[in-house]
């Protein structure tokens, strides 16, 4: 099963830019370590995964049912303001993701699965 | 010589979960196996009758269950349409291989499969409660209906709906590792408690309590202790359980609630109140507790002081309010403070009592209303009472405890 791993919020971490630079360094020690663990685990692949940045950024794409494509300043909805980073993940089942994504700081996070089209 | 009836009503009560949790592992197909597993009793509610009880009856419902999820792959595979599978491990499948070549033996590891399954912390808690309901323990769906007090067909579209969250989340049918497992087992036992605790929620005529549902929760903690039996939380769950559904029939006359003071006390089934006593008294509970845990042997404590007590001027309150003192620190909850509440009133009067409640707020609860119009009366500040059982009978959402507010109140 593939999984879109969405980190939506800081949640308890502190925001990145509040942090000193041993924190911001112990922060990037768990994503590192996240990243040895999804290696070492059978089973298991990090297919992509990439710091975002600000959600100022973001553009929303609509588009209405005659083809007219709307585009919005910012994300999408309130609970993807802070997104600030995803990873594709191949792994057996959502107790591994949830058990591998423990290793990062305690953002808040959404796990989604993908559709396999094979 | 029992009767047809009787050894397939026996044989559904103490296997479904096996049965369950064997043809998942096999098929991996959650929304195939329980209609399976249905119809195959329906099948032998039918023939045993005639033809006589089989001499494996588990064996015989399992053979048949499989022939309807085999039929029922046979037509997806003409009309090319794969549902998704359940995910378990490769080498559990290789395990149950074998396990299904001797038909006998059941492997008990896979109803805790079931169970954690079931019971996931990613399902929604009364989804979860449910469900275990269903599969772990084959409890019709109206009667898990009735205990949530929602319509039959509510209840099994949200059977259905956690059914299919359990395969599109990728909530697997595992076991997880040792460090992650006693955490999960604390899911299963809230989730127990849960089914248990709406059983006891007022519902209105014939389902004014629901304690026969309410003991099919019982009977779930009983199963994951038979698999787990010296996990803290389990243990001490089944002795709170025991402790208050040892009351049912003394909670319930005339279509009302009877309040713990005024029950007729020779009514409690005493054998249960001496099984949870005994549980209480385990030595895995002296240990190191987690705060669930301790909170589930705490509240059996206070449970076990009114359980015991010859009468309810009896009732050790000075005991009672130092147990609710350890609780508070354990979880500092606003309900453990209204109850404590409650405690001190009877202890050392209604003003004590009143102190107790000062800043106390439960959102969306009439309690903390009903309680303190409880102790002005007492108190005899029938003015103040009055307007706090106002307050109350307008924050009750529940019509059997409106009723009873608007009496307490008339009766002032």
């Amino acid at each position: 099963m593939k999984y879109l791993v969405l980190l939506i919020g800081d949640g308890a971490e502190k925001p990145w830019p509040e942090q000193t630079e041993t924190e911001q360094m112990a922060a990037m020690a768990k994503f590192g370590a996240f990243d040895a663990a999804c290696r070492e685990r059978e089973g298991v692949e990090l297919l992509a995964g990439e710091a975002l940045s600000g959600p100022g950024d973001a553009t929303v794409m609509r588009t209405s049912g005659e083809g007219r494509v709307a585009l919005t300043d910012g994300p999408y909805a309130e609970v993807i303001e802070g997104m600030g980073g995803f990873y594709l993940l191949e792994a057996p089942d959502l107790d591994v993701v949830v058990e591998l994504l423990r290793l990062l700081p305690p953002y808040d996070i959404q796990i989604h699965p993908t559709v396999d089209m094979s | 010589m029992v009767t047809a009836e009787a050894a397939l009503e026996q044989v559904v009560r103490q296997e479904w979960g096996r049965l369950v949790a064997l043809l998942l592992s096999q098929f991996r197909r959650l929304d195939l196996v329980e209609d399976a597993l249905g119809d195959a009793v329906e099948a032998a509610s039918r023939t045993w009758p005639v033809d006589g009880t089989p001499d494996n009856p588990a064996g015989w419902l399992m053979t048949a269950a499989k022939r309807r999820v085999l039929d029922r792959l046979r037509t997806e595979e003409v009309a090319r349409r794969k549902e998704p599978l359940l995910l378990i491990d490769a080498a559990q499948h290789q395990e149950v291989a074998r396990t299904m070549a001797d038909a006998g033996s059941l492997v008990e590891d896979d109803v805790l499969r079931l169970v954690l399954m079931c019971a996931h912390p990613a399902l929604a808690p009364e989804s979860a409660s449910a469900l275990s309901l269903r599969l772990v323990l084959g409890v019709p769906t109206a009667d898990i209906a009735r205990l949530f007090l929602v319509p039959e067909p509510t209840m099994a579209a949200r059977i259905t709906r956690a059914k299919k969250r359990i395969v599109g989340a990728g909530i697997p049918f595992t076991v997880p590792d040792a460090g992650v497992l006693p955490e999960r087992l604390e899911t299963v036992a809230q989730t127990a408690y849960l089914a248990f605790t709406a059983g006891y929620a007022p519902g209105t005529g014939p389902d004014l309590l629901r304690a026969d549902q309410a003991g099919e929760a019982i009977r779930l903690v009983r199963v994951v202790l038979g698999l787990r039996p010296d996990e803290p939380a389990l243990v001490a769950l089944l002795a709170l359980m025991l402790l208050q559904h040892s009351r049912r029939d003394a909670r319930a006359g005339g279509g009302h609630l009877v309040l713990l003071a005024d029950q007729d006390r020779t009514r409690w089934h005493h054998d249960e109140v001496a099984e949870a006593t005994r549980l209480l008294a385990r030595p895995e509970l002296t240990g190191p507790l987690t705060p669930l845990a301790a909170s589930y042997v705490l509240q059996a404590r206070i449970a076990a002081e009114h359980a015991t007590a010859p009468s309810a001027e009896d009732t050790r309150w000075d005991r009672i309010v130092g147990l609710y003192d350890v609780l508070l620190q354990v979880v500092p909850t606003p309900s453990a403070r209204l109850a404590r509440a409650v405690a001190v009133a009877e202890q050392h009067g209604p003003a004590a009592g009143l102190d107790a409640l000062e800043g106390l707020d439960v959102p969306e609860s009439h309690r903390p209303a009903a309680v303190r119009a409880e102790l002005l009366s007492r108190a005899g500040d029938l003015d103040a009472a009055r307007a706090a059982y106002d307050q109350a009978i307008a924050a009750c959402r529940n019509e059997v405890e409106k009723a009873f507010l608007v009496a307490r109140r008339d009766a002032l």
